[in-house]
Parts: structure tokens; sequence; C-alpha cells
């Protein structure tokens, strides 16, 4: 049997070669796409142009919402959205009042009490009191794990005095603490919670800061609301606030302009990316300084002089140029100009000297190259491989060992393993306490634990120096200098946080913290 | 012979098989032949546009496009090969052994090969570089075990067939002993799949290699790889954007060409009745219609 007549089908078969053609001409109109250039989009053409009232910041997530057990210095921005310090520091790194209205020490320097201001509540409504503030410094200094209790060695005990004031007597005498608490060590933690279940802490933040904590996805996001408990609530300006991880560089932009963030962290790489897409760019100065981490307990940095050689053979002037595209500027301290601590005459003290450094190795008797291992974990590919190249032309072979940057901590601070790392210093409220993590016995950044008798001796003359005393910056700034010139620590440039607005008010350019009073969305 | 010969008549093995030979030259003599030294670094012409001095232009810190891509194909292809060998060494005697040594070897290898079916390849190749260290042959060693189950899979499947052949039999009547019988009878039939296995597989080695260096494992910088410079080119795509083309192209040739040669392979030596007819026929439409019927 056979059929009268036959549908054509109504299926599409292209040949072999018409979808060969579909294929390209998809690919070639999604490579125009990505490859586009400006926004069709206006200014006012997104529905993240402002007005939402929300800050979508992609910057990091902390390592916990739990100031005791945070392990990364770099959490204080974070948390300083849930939580707030007894002082803060203003753009010279002087101790200024915050949840503390004044502080005063006593004639012997070993008893100091800071007065907080009336009326302050933590985000659940409680009163935050000198006994609330007292229970939180007392469980800083002695939980187990607490990452903070160091910096607080020298407190021998706390106790409130009446509802304001926080009366704190130490071992020793040191001028610091109204400096220190600017931080996570001064953050202070709503008692009722602690008290009942600590290990909340870590995903639940209990404090007195601008917003407060609704959801929180680890790794992923975080959304904060306006606390109205905030002291200074009429001065934040948006309702919520959300937080996210650092956006890949090739995609920051792109994010921006999409309203997915409208606030976003980026690379020098990207700035005229963002200023050509009509972004607003703010570059703010900041304490973080790129450093070499040397570890001058193992070969070749056990030699002196390959140090030395090495800390003259780099050209900071090129990474700022090439890997920082010009952002930021060469350094060859731990502070930034303008900060108490800078020593102006270590303004250019290892200037780019190629021929000097040669020379230091050949008078070490180093003829041959000397080979070293420099370990990176990612933080800037284009700077390892800048030092590796400069390095390699006075005589020192360096092989890049790439680790992930989940390992860096447990390689390079806890178990000393590595010689010569790539890393960041992002400052701290303390310039002693800056000196402690750096240059230290138990310093993070101190991979052969090096320490120096002369340095010892100049810290404790700072701690026991007020720091509003004329001797103190003198004091501070030679401290600065003999850690420079006897450690192995090699400063490179100081990176300020380069940040793309979208309908996003301009940021307070506070150095040490991003703060949000004042700012609009 | 003849099976290169087959091979060059077809127009998508001629290709490939081109376009193979210029990238095995690469790997053999492309840093030699490179233009400039894939690592010296230009730092006063970084991130530049194609030039009379870069004809592919310049990369982050200023060193030649073109040289690091000529210089990195040695990197890419050669760890892609090391992997599919440790694949074809672990996995071709295996997959023998399964089909040949009885049913307590045969239950073992099939488990073994079962799990390593189920483990990705890049999460395992950087649990592997986590444990031993990252490096190339350590995430090769990565690769090559877990690529080792297809070959054990093609490698079994075809000797049991082989196995059951009556001529298999009467060599073994006749006593024949089995490695005679495997080196005689079964290892030249094998042969050919483990062939187009092998070039389907450096295809895909070659991609985690490049996912690999993508993600900072395997090569350690400045050392050039195509997945390397991937990687790079685009943290940079708002000064370069069509730097990923480079590397990408150079991929997209070199695992379409292996695809393109497994299967001109796979005709050329397999079933002739499965070979792909030399001229079209045309059907009449009473043919169809008389088909339909």
């Amino acid at each position: 049997m056979t059929r009268a007549s036959t549908t054509p089908s109504p299926t599409f078969a292209p040949s072999r070669r018409g979808f060969l053609g579909l294929s390209l001409a998809a690919g070639l109109v999604l490579g125009l796409e990505a490859c586009g250039g400006t926004s069709t989009l206006g200014s006012g053409g997104s529905s993240g142009s402002g007005g939402t009232g929300t800050i979508k910041w992609a910057w990091q997530l902390p390592t916990t919402w739990d100031p005791v057990t945070s392990s990364a210095g770099s959490d204080v921005q974070m948390l300083a959205l849930t939580y707030d310090a007894i002082t803060a520091l203003d753009d010279q790194g002087n101790a200024t009042p915050w949840l503390a209205e004044k502080w005063a020490y006593d004639d012997s320097g070993k008893v100091v009490t800071f007065t907080l201001h009336e009326g302050l509540k933590f985000s659940d409504g409680s009163p935050l009191d000198a006994t609330a503030v007292a229970k939180s410094i007392e469980r800083g200094r002695t939980q187990d794990g607490s990452l903070i209790a160091p910096q607080m060695a020298t407190i021998k005990s706390v106790r409130a005095d009446g509802d304001l004031d926080v009366v704190i007597e130490l071992t020793e005498v040191d001028y610091q603490y109204p400096l220190l608490f600017a931080g996570k060590t001064g953050m202070v933690v709503n008692p009722a919670v602690f008290e009942k279940d600590v290990d909340s802490l870590a995903t639940q933040p209990a404090g007195s800061g601008p917003f407060t904590l609704t959801a929180y996805v680890q790794n992923d996001h975080a959304t904060l609301k306006k606390n109205p408990n905030f002291s200074a609530a009429d001065e934040i300006k948006v309702e919520n606030f959300e937080l996210y991880p650092q956006p890949d560089p090739s995609t920051a932009v792109a994010a921006a302009r999409s309203g997915q963030f409208n606030l976003v962290r980026l690379g020098g790489a990207q700035l005229q990316q963002a200023k050509d897409a009509g972004l607003d760019v703010q570059v703010i100065s900041t304490m973080f300084v790129s450093v070499l981490d040397v570890n001058a307990s193992m070969a070749p940095f056990d030699d002196p002089a390959v140090v030395e050689a090495m800390k003259y053979a780099i050209d900071r002037e090129k990474l700022k140029e090439v890997a920082a595209f010009g952002v930021g500027d060469v350094s060859y301290q731990p502070f930034p100009p303008g900060y108490v601590g800078y020593n102006p005459e270590l303004a250019s003290i290892y200037a780019y000297d190629p021929d000097r450094s040669r020379k230091i190795l050949k008078d070490a008797g180093h003829t041959s190259p000397v080979k070293a291992v420099f370990t990176s974990s990612g933080q800037s590919e284009a700077a390892v491989e800048l030092i590796q190249a400069q390095l390699k032309e006075v005589g020192i072979e360096a092989k890049i060992e790439s680790i992930p940057p989940t390992q860096h901590t447990q390689l390079v601070y806890l178990e000393h393993s590595k010689a010569l790392t790539y890393d960041g210093f992002a400052g701290r409220e303390s310039p002693v306490q800056a000196f402690q993590v750096l240059f230290g016995a138990e310093g993070l950044m101190n991979p052969a634990r090096t320490t120096s008798p002369e340095l010892e001796a100049q810290l404790e003359k700072v701690k026991k120096t007020p720091t509003d005393d004329p001797t103190y910056p003198a004091l501070l700034q030679e401290a600065t200098k003999i850690a420079v010139t006897t450690f192995p620590n090699t400063f490179l440039t100081l990176v300020p946080a380069v940040i793309a607005r979208k309908g996003v008010s301009g940021l307070p350019t506070r150095p040490s913290l991003r703060r949000f009073e004042g700012v609009t969305a | 012979m003849t099976i290169i010969r087959n091979l060059w008549r077809v127009p998508s093995a001629r290709f490939a098989l081109v376009v193979l030979a210029v990238i095995a030259f690469l790997t053999l003599v492309g840093g030699a032949l490179a233009p400039h030294d894939p690592l010296r670094q230009y730092t006063d012409h970084v991130l530049e546009g194609p030039s009379a001095a870069h004809w592919l232009g310049t990369d982050y810190v200023g060193r030649d496009v073109l040289s690091r891509l000529m210089a990195g194909t040695r990197l890419s292809v050669i760890g892609a090969f090391e992997a599919v060998l440790i694949g074809g060494v672990l996995g071709v005697p295996s997959g023998l052994a399964s089909a040949w040594l009885g049913p307590r070897l045969e239950w073992m290898t099939l488990r073994i090969s079962d799990t390593l079916v189920i483990l990705p390849f890049t999460v395992f190749a950087i649990a592997v570089a986590g444990t031993l260290g990252n490096g190339l042959q350590q995430a090769m060693f990565a690769i090559g075990v877990l690529i080792s189950p297809i070959f054990f899979r093609v490698t079994r499947a075809a000797a049991l067939g082989l196995r059951r052949q009556q001529y298999v039999e009467a060599a073994e009547l006749m006593g024949a002993t089995e490695w005679w019988t495997l080196r005689r009878h079964i290892w030249s039939k094998v042969l050919p799949n483990v062939a187009v296995t092998s070039a389907q597989a450096t295809g895909a080695a070659l991609l985690v290699v490049a996912s690999l260096s993508f993600l900072g494992l395997g090569v350690s910088p400045p050392a050039p790889t195509w997945g390397g410079m991937l990687a790079s080119d685009l943290d940079y795509l708002a000064q370069q954007p069509w730097a990923p083309v480079f590397p990408g192209l150079l991929m997209m040739a070199t695992v379409g060409s292996l695809n393109l040669l497994a299967d001109a392979v796979r005709e050329a030596a397999g079933d002739p009745s499965r070979r792909r007819s030399p001229r079209r026929v045309t059907v009449r439409p009473e043919q169809k219609e008389a088909a339909r019927a």
C-alpha cells in the first residue's frame, strides 16, 4: 500500500555546512557582544542607578562575624558594619572618640579609664554600658582560641566603674590601648549573646554598629539592614546593605555597570575601564602595603648580603607603573606618608640600584647565581613576575612556586615553610601592634621569628610614651627605621583602594576603615 | 601504511594531519624559532597591540605574545601526551588482563575503573596537586589516572569481542599460549581502537591541562602555557579584548584536529561497511517512495 500524497516535513534539518554557518554566526554575535565597549545604557537606564537605598558592596566576606576569633586583619572592614569599637582613628592614625567619649591614664601610666557616651545601645536594644564593655574586653583576653588576646597581654584587670567608666589596670605602662581599641580588639560584643551561645557569633554578629545582619551565606553574601539603635543612626542614609566577595577582575566593571553591585573594589587595570563605562571611580589611600615576607632562617636569605642585595634589586617604580597601572606609590616602610610612624628618612632608602645589588652579592662571595624559591598565592601575578625578572638581573634566580590562596596562612604564617613570599600588610590600629605582627617574636609576618633587642627596647619606649607627647612621633619613627634596616621584610608599594561607584555617593576617605556615615545610594 | 594512505584520502583527516604537524613542529622547535625570548619583559611596551616588532602584541609585563604561544606549545602538548601515556599504560594492559585473566581480576579491575570514572577531572587534579605539590608532573599523573578507565573499557570491550572469535579459540585449542594469542591475534586488532581513543583523550587532556593552568595549577609562571596565557589575558580584557583569541584558537585547532583524526582513524581502520562512501549516492524521489512503502 502506498500513500496518495506526502506532506512535507515541518522539521528544520540544516545541512552540515548550514549548521556550521549558523554556529559561526552565533559565535560571532556572542563574541562581538562580549567585546563590546561602552554601555548602551545611559546613566539613568539601569534600575540600579541610585535611589534604591541599598548599598551592594563587592569587597569580601569576613572569616567570621566574631571579632575575637577573626583570623584576617582585613576582616575589620566588614566587622565594622555590625560592631562599634571603643575608639576610632583619624587620618593621621591618632585615636579619636567613638563609643568612648574620652579616656585618661593615671599618673603611673598603668591605669586607663575609658568613659563611654551616654545612652548607647546594642542592636537588640539592650544597654551598652561600662559593664558590657568590661565583659567584652574580658572575654577577648581570656577566651580559649581568642586571636586578640596576645594584644591585651599587659591587661591585669578590667572593671566597670558606674555605668560609663571602664577601668583597665595594666601590668606595665602602655599608652597604646586607645589606639588598639580602634580595631577588632576594641569591638564590643553583646555579653548577653556570648554568655548564652558564643558559637553563634560566627554567623550572627551581636554588636552596636550601623547595620545588623539579616542573612548570611558563607562565601556567598551577607545582607544587612540599618540598625536604628546605632549611636549615629541619623547619619546612615541607606536602609539596606548587601555584602559580596570581590568579583573576578574581568567581570568587576560589568558587574557594576549592570547594577549587580553598586560599590565594587577594582584593580588598577580596571580603573580606566570603569571611568570609560561612566562609573564614579574613587581612589582612597589605605594603610595597605605590599611586602615580601622573607624567612631569614632559610637559604639563601640566611645570608644578610642576599637580603640586602634583594632590597636594592627591586625596581618599585616599575612595579607601580606596570603591575598597578600607576596607582599607589612606592614604599620602603610599613606606614604611608602622613601617618605618625612614617619616617621621612626612609623615603628612598632602598631605591633601585642593580649595580649596588650585584656588588653586594659579589663582595659576599656569590659569584654564581643565588637560587631561591619565590612563593606566590596569586595576589599579583604581574608584580611577582616582575620581581622575579628583576632579581634575576642581579644574580638571584628565584623559581616561582604557586600555592592556593587558602594555604597561604598555613604555609607562610603558621608553618614558616616558605623562604620568600609575596604578601600584603593591611596595617594595624596601633603602630606597636603593627611592629609586633611584622617584627615581633610571634609576629605572623615575621616568618623566621627573628627579634631585634634594639627594636624591642625602642618599642618599650614608644609604649611608655603618651601618644600626645611631643616626643612620641620621633620615638615611633626611630623604631620604624630600626625595623626597616634590620629586618628582612622588603616593603614594595602602597596599595590604595580603587572603588567604582554607581549611584552611590562618595565614601569617607579615612585610610584605616571604610565607613558609611552620610553615604547615599 | 594502508591506514595512513586511507587517512590521507579523507579531506578532514588531511586537514587535521596538517594542523597537527604544525603543532608537532611547534612542540619540537617552537621555543627555538620564537622571534623573542618568551620570558623577556619589555616593560616599556606593556599590553601593546600587534606591531612589526611584536606581531601578536605584548602581555601584561611586556612579553612577546607570539613567542610565548610558540614556546608554550611544548609544555601544553607534552603535558597532554604525558597524561595520555599514563592513562594508556594503566588502562590498556589492565583492559586486556580483565578480559583474559579470569573473573577475580575482572571483578577487581571493573570496580577500580568504576570508582575512577566517578571522579571529576579537575577536582581530582586539584586534590592531587594539593597533596603531592603543585607541579606539571603531579597534575598529569592525576589526569592520567582518570583517563585510564577510558583506555581500560575500550581495550576490554575489543578484547572480549575478539576472544570469542573462532580463530582465537582455534589457536587456543591448538595449544597456543595466552601471551602468544594476545600478541599475535588480539593486540593488532585492539591497537586501532587504542589509537582512536588516544587521539580523543589527547584532546580532552589538552583541555584539562589548559583548565588546570587557568586555575594556576600545573605549570608555574612565568613558563608559558596556552591555558596560563588564557587565564592571565582575562584579567586585562579591558586593555586587550582580543588577547584570549590567540591561545583559544590554538587550543581549538589542536583539539578539533585530534577529534577529526580520531574519526578518520576509526573509519580507516574499522569495519569497511561503516566507512564513509567516497561519493554521494543520489536517491531519486521514486526510490524514496518505494522505500517508504
